[in-house]
């Protein structure tokens, strides 16, 4: 880690910023919650302590584990978080349940977002992808390039893994079985949609060695060799392949989806914290975060002006190049099918 | 005894200060109660109530309404039920497998001198001192394909292809029984040691032959001890989700793994307390059944 | 898993109880047992004869119990030999001794009732169910527990449990019964009627018996010969009361009864303790320093005028205990030891001595114990 230094120094006026915090209405502070581990020190350095200057307010970083524990506080009106880190799906549907409050976007300017990244209680930060990746001691670099050679096991013998949870696991299913990528939620939305990705994922199930629940443990997977071919993150690909794992990735056919940042029902600190979301919006924060994480900028203004080194912009997924080649992830359908499809996964995986 | 107290017990009573007395042990019980009551508010606080109010969010729907929503799913679905068998499945064949290794460990211990015993009883407990994480961990580096075994294996020429030795249920079972094994060990030694060693003599003196004076004196004795380790395995294999999470490969489905499956489908805990709660009731019936039948087979009385 | 060596008895409680069984006799060679540099069991040699009741008798560690468990086969000696009659059982597993063994704690089974803790070594034996029944009954009865079948272990008291565990060993009708410290868990006064009874129920079934005590009155008490084990050693084998009246050596008579030691000198043919001469049936052969052994109950207060034909002290007394049954009087000689004197206390006794006053103490000729002094023991 070259960046220790700052680390030390953030962190020292993390400390000194909580010792003044003490002291009341000194300065306004937002308490700002995400997931940690690499990607929220990424943010604090990227986006909140540099936000929180310019703003000249204070921050306050918390973790949590899922939105779960923002709806438990919401519903026992005790919200202490004026922001939060999101997945886009789970943001979606905590929106639509009421525990989040609407963005104003006459305050947060998303005039040059990515289309589709800026929801009515969610505002994007970062994409990133779910993509096939692959063993190149395995493969070579004649790696599989589509879902039907995921699927093709005499083409490419060898273990795969999947995802444990629904999530992303459907879309590559339908595209495997031909459905074109622009048709894969008009298929799924039908009935019996579903249940033709599922029946697809059963056939090739025997095959399946890991179904992998975590970020971590799929970029675990790769790094030990444990399997030939696996869905997942690209950015947590990159981190692995920088580590000496033999795994390289293709955008094409993946599954382009965002995190986001989202403002609980009833934050303490609501107005700043829409503040806050306009400050971090703005191009030259996201270009920033690009370079702790291969997450590409919402903002396509980030790729202008050469804040993001050329050859590594086209690493990242929200890159215009790369952005062609992948389906994006439909919330809506997540929100009205995803507990349908879920238990319908389920079954299949308990068979 | 307080000052006060001595001095209302010299009072001028008439009858012998049996009042005074009688007092006395009051306050003594009080003062004993009141010992007790740190633990019984912390086990309140901190088990009763979040258990009651876990039981309380699984009759309640997304709105908060009273329903039943939560325990229909369960029925409706097949992989709830799976999950349920699994989770059974799992738990007791850990636990027969740790009565397998753990029953004939327990009773060398309880042969050695003490001292050899307790350095080797170190051993036995030397896992605990590890995080649990580490534990499993350290199995997947062992077990999977590119691992210690599997290279050695193949560099022996014991077999050619990677085996699959783990992300499956056997891993699963290997890294439940290595960290479960102790549990069952060591209510079972304590049980054994405390086994008089004349009766065994006693047996043999009578003309029982070393392996029938087991079966019959020793044996019959120790069955306390392994129930209590049996039991106290069974009960926290059925909570376990650290190791068949790592281990299964996601193909062994505990009840655990279900929850935090739910909650972070359904962003509610509802669901996820209804799994808790069926899951308590079964643990309970299962354990009761147990109980009686362990009763009835006679652990004490008939034996032979 | 049938024992071998119990066909040819005939079966049937009631011949046993009658004392109907031949009884065997041990002999013990040379038995040897050592723990690093420590010898427990040094070249023993003992002869139990057939359907004696012999008492092992010693301190702790004098090795009396690691006699008894070589004997059962729970101790695996050095060297030696052990003969149940003419069988040499030295390396034979307990099981196969056919002994009747009953242990210091009772070791009874806590998970059988009292009938199937009896009948467990007749079902070891595959006895016939109804035999069984009637023979743990018949046990029962001699113990004096008939019916006390179907209770279980807990519900025992000690005395029941000592019973219960004589009853067991006795069963299976063996031909020698080894008991370890029987009693010692008892209170006294249960201890000592369960002594009386054991004696009885041994003259009843005549078999050959090896009992170890630490309690020399229980020796006494019960046996037909005492050995007296010292550091590994058989220091004394005899009778009770041979014991008793010559113990042989000062060990045997410090061990066995009270006894007050004082010094005396043998020379020309004539012995000299505490300014007195001392007539004795023997004097030591070697002469020179000598031990004189004086038994507190042995011992008379003089009235003037008495002691004609006695040994006869001139001590001062410096303590009177009352003790009910006897009064203890502690007095001290012209040379200065110490001795005590048992009286009776039965109406008409003489009045206790004042303590500081000058006394007479006498003790006749055939009562007094002259002990030739052991080469290394310090005087």
């Amino acid at each position: 880690m070259p960046r220790q230094p700052i680390v030390k120094s953030t962190t020292a006026l993390a400390l000194v910023m909580g010792l003044l915090s003490a002291a009341p209405a000194l300065a306004q502070e937002l308490t700002v919650v995400s997931f940690g581990g690499s990607y929220q020190e990424g943010q604090s350095k990227a986006l909140f302590q540099p936000a929180a200057k310019a703003l000249g307010i204070k921050i306050k970083e918390e973790t949590y584990s899922s939105i779960a524990d923002l709806r438990l506080k919401v519903k026992a009106g005790a919200v202490t978080w004026d922001v939060v880190a999101s997945g886009s799906g789970s943001a979606a549907r905590a929106g639509s349940e009421g525990i989040l409050e609407k963005l104003d976007y006459k305050v947060i300017d998303t005039s040059s977002f990515l289309p589709g990244t800026a929801q009515d209680y969610c505002v994007g930060g970062d994409v990133f992808s779910t993509v096939l990746a692959w063993n190149t001691k395995t493969y070579g670099d004649k790696g599989p390039q589509s879902w039907a050679d995921f699927w093709d096991v005499k083409k490419f013998p060898g273990k795969r893994s999947y995802r444990k949870g629904v999530a992303g696991a459907l879309e590559p299913a339908l595209m495997a079985d031909g459905v074109p990528a622009d048709k894969v939620y008009k298929v799924l939305s039908q009935p019996g949609g579903i249940e033709r990705a599922i029946k697809k994922i059963r056939e090739l199930k025997p095959h399946i060695a890991v179904w992998w629940s975590s970020g971590a443990q799929h970029a675990q997977l790769m790094k030990d060799g444990e399997v030939d071919m696996i869905t997942g993150w690209n950015g947590r690909f990159d981190v692995a392949a920088k580590d000496g794992a033999k795994v390289a990735y293709t955008f094409n056919q993946g599954l382009a989806d965002y995190d986001c940042f989202a403002i609980p029902k009833g934050a303490p600190n609501k107005d700043l914290a829409m503040k806050f979301l306009a400050e971090i919006s703005k191009p030259q924060y996201q270009a920033e975060f690009t370079k702790y994480i291969t997450y590409g900028p919402t903002n396509k203004k980030a790729y202008e002006g050469g804040a993001i080194d050329a050859a590594y912009a086209k690493t990242l997924p929200s890159h215009p190049d790369n952005a062609a080649k992948q389906l994006p992830i439909d919330l809506d359908w997540y929100i009205k099918f995803e507990a349908q499809a879920s238990a319908a996964y389920q079954n299949m995986l308990t068979e | 005894m307080s000052a006060e107290s001595v001095a209302a017990a010299a009072g001028p009573d008439g009858d012998f200060h049996k009042a005074a007395l009688r007092r006395d042990q009051w306050r003594e019980r009080l003062g004993l109660a009141g010992l007790a009551a740190p633990a019984l508010l912390l086990v309140i606080v901190a088990m009763l109530i979040p258990m009651a109010w876990l039981f309380g969010l699984s009759f309640r729907d997304d709105a908060g309404a009273l329903s039943l929503e939560h325990y229909r799913r369960m029925l409706a679905e097949p992989s709830y039920g799976r999950t349920f068998r699994t989770t059974f499945e799992i738990s007791l064949a850990t636990t027969i497998i740790c009565i397998l290794i753990g029953y004939p460990l327990a009773y060398f211990l309880s042969q050695l001198p003490r001292r050899a015993a307790n350095l080797c009883m170190i051993a036995v407990l030397l896992p605990f001192w590890t995080s649990l994480l580490v534990r499993t961990y350290a199995w997947l580096v062992l077990l999977q394909r590119s691992g210690l075994v599997n290279t050695w294996g193949i560099k022996l020429g014991l077999w050619n292809e990677p085996l699959q030795l783990v992300h499956n249920a056997g891993g699963t079972l290997i890294g439940m029984v290595h960290i479960m094994l102790p549990f069952l060990v060591l209510p079972l030694y304590g049980t054994m040691r405390a086994i008089d060693g004349n009766l065994l003599r006693a047996a043999s003196s009578l003309g029982s032959t070393p392996v029938h004076g087991f079966w019959t004196v020793f044996f019959p004795l120790s069955l306390p001890g392994l129930a209590a380790g049996a039991s106290l395995v069974f009960v926290l294999c059925l909570g376990f989700y650290v190791t068949p999470a790592m281990l299964g490969g996601g193909k062994v489905t505990m009840v655990s793994n279900r929850i935090a499956n739910d909650i972070e489908l359904f962003f509610n805990w509802g669901a996820a307390s209804a799994l808790g709660v069926v899951l308590l009731a079964i643990t309970l019936v299962v354990l009761v059944l147990a109980a009686k039948l362990s009763r009835g087979a006679g652990l004490f009385g008939s034996g032979h | 898993m049938r024992p071998s060596g119990d066909h040819e008895r005939p079966h049937g409680a009631a011949a046993a109880m009658a004392g109907s069984v031949t009884a065997l006799p041990i002999t013990v060679r040379r038995l040897s047992k050592a723990y690093g540099a420590v010898s427990v069991l040094d070249e023993i040699d003992l002869d139990v004869r057939p359907g004696e009741f012999l008492t092992l008798l010693g301190p702790s560690g004098s090795g009396k119990t690691t006699l008894l468990m070589a004997i059962a086969g729970f101790l695996r000696p050095d060297q030696g030999s052990i003969r149940f009659g003419e069988r040499e059982v030295v390396r034979l597993a307990p099981h196969k001794r056919e002994i009747g063994m009953v242990f210091q704690n009772y070791a009874l089974f806590p998970h059988m009732d009292v009938a199937r803790n009896v009948g467990f070594p007749l079902r070891l034996r595959r006895v016939a169910a109804t035999e069984i029944a009637r023979r743990v009954e018949a046990a029962m009865e001699t113990v004096q527990l008939g019916g006390f079948g179907s209770r279980r272990i807990d519900q025992l008291s000690g005395g029941q449990r000592q019973r219960v565990a004589l009853a067991r060993a006795i069963v299976f009708e063996p031909r020698i019964i080894l008991m370890d410290e029987p009693l010692s868990a008892l209170d006294k006064q249960l201890r000592e009627r369960m002594q009386i009874e054991l004696r009885q129920l041994h003259e009843r079934l005549g078999t050959t018996t090896v009992y170890v005590t630490h309690d020399q009155r229980e020796a006494l008490t019960m046996s037909d010969r005492i050995a007296v084990l010292n550091r590994g050693r058989i220091a004394r084998i005899d009778t009770p009361r041979a014991i008793y009246d010559e113990p042989g050596s000062r060990f045997v008579a410090e061990f066995i009864g009270e006894s007050s030691f004082i010094r005396a000198e043998v020379a020309g043919g004539v012995c000299r303790a505490a300014g007195s001469i001392i007539h004795a049936r023997q004097l030591p052969v070697s002469g020179g320093r000598c031990t004189m052994v004086l038994r507190p109950e042995r011992l008379h207060l003089l009235a003037a005028g008495e002691g004609e034909g006695m040994n006869c002290f001139e001590a001062r007394v410096t303590g009177v205990i009352y003790q009910g049954d006897t009064l203890l009087v502690q007095a001290v000689l012209g040379d200065g030891s110490p001795v005590a004197l048992r009286l009776a206390t039965r109406g008409g006794a003489a009045a206790a001595p004042l303590v500081g006053a000058p006394v007479r103490i006498g003790l006749a000729v055939e009562d007094t114990v002259l002990l030739a002094d052991e080469s290394g023991e310090a005087p």
